[in-house]
């Protein structure tokens, strides 16, 4: 039987900061918030609608330390793995699942920050912190798209 | 801000016949459960291994349609759609959350028998 296709493609934000853990045998584990957002138009309206939909992301081994040491709250990323539905029992004995995604491939985009702190542990008044303003390095990649000569 | 990117592909096998519901409006939704393998070997044993992966699939309208009429048990199919999670409230009132794909492509990919 054909194993078949299991793949997601995410390009998001991090709501947060990575999260890194490691196993008993010295693995990094890196789990990230990434979210995407839906527009479209209410038929009835005609008024543009938006959803943010959360995904869950996590990587392993060199992969979860790049993360940690390259992404954070903000950061804009491409991400390639397949999803994954874990099964786990909850407080009370009820099966519970979860469905992740498991990257086996990430890409940074936008700019580098420039080493900027952006210390998001240290602002207790909460919220989404405001994005960062687009700098020369984060111009979209289409800009470059009229110096193509053919 | 971006929208950015959220899209799934998966190609496998149907669990069981789709499950086909109508909304108020007469639009139709249908729900599937697909399974794909992973397979690897065990570096320990040297054993090959599997998983089966279950992805939830619902479509809409006229996609569900075609969904009922063609796809059953057993049925290879490929997809293409965004993923979503449902937030819901289970009888204790905890959140709880259902991740599905919502394809918004479909392509069988079995031979038809009745024209063969």
């Amino acid at each position: 039987m054909a194993r078949g296709v299991n793949k997601a493609i995410i390009v998001g934000t991090l709501g947060q900061d990575p999260e890194v853990r490691y196993t008993a045998n010295g693995g990094a584990v890196a789990n990230i918030s990434v979210a995407t957002n839906e527009t479209w138009r209410d038929k009835a309206t005609g008024e543009a609608q938006e959803r943010t939909e959360w995904h869950r992301i996590v990587m392993f081994g060199k992969l979860a330390e790049i993360a940690q040491q390259y992404l954070k709250k903000g950061s804009q990323a491409y991400f390639e793995g397949r999803i994954q539905t874990r099964k786990w029992q909850d407080q009370s004995g009820n099966d519970r699942y979860s469905t992740e995604i498991v990257a086996n491939e990430m890409q940074m985009l936008g700019g580098r920050s420039g080493g900027a702190p952006m210390d998001s542990s240290s602002q207790p008044q909460g919220g989404q912190s405001q994005s960062r303003p687009a700098t020369a390095e984060t111009a979209p990649m289409d800009d470059g798209f009229d110096d193509i000569p053919f | 801000m971006s929208r950015g990117i959220n899209k799934a592909v998966i190609v496998g096998k149907l669990g069981r016949d789709p499950e086909i519901r109508y909304a108020a409006n007469g639009n139709a939704v249908a729900s599937i459960s697909v399974a794909t393998n992973e397979t690897w070997k065990n570096r320990e044993t040297g054993e090959a291994e599997q998983r089966t992966e279950w992805h939830r699939i619902v479509m809409f309208g006229r996609l569900a349609e075609i969904a009922q009429q063609y796809l059953k048990k057993g049925s290879q199919a490929y997809f293409e759609g965004r993923i979503k999670t449902n937030k819901w409230q289970d009888q204790s009132g905890a959140d709880r959350y259902t991740t599905e794909i919502v394809a918004n492509e479909m392509q069988m990919l079995d031979r038809r028998a009745d024209s063969d």
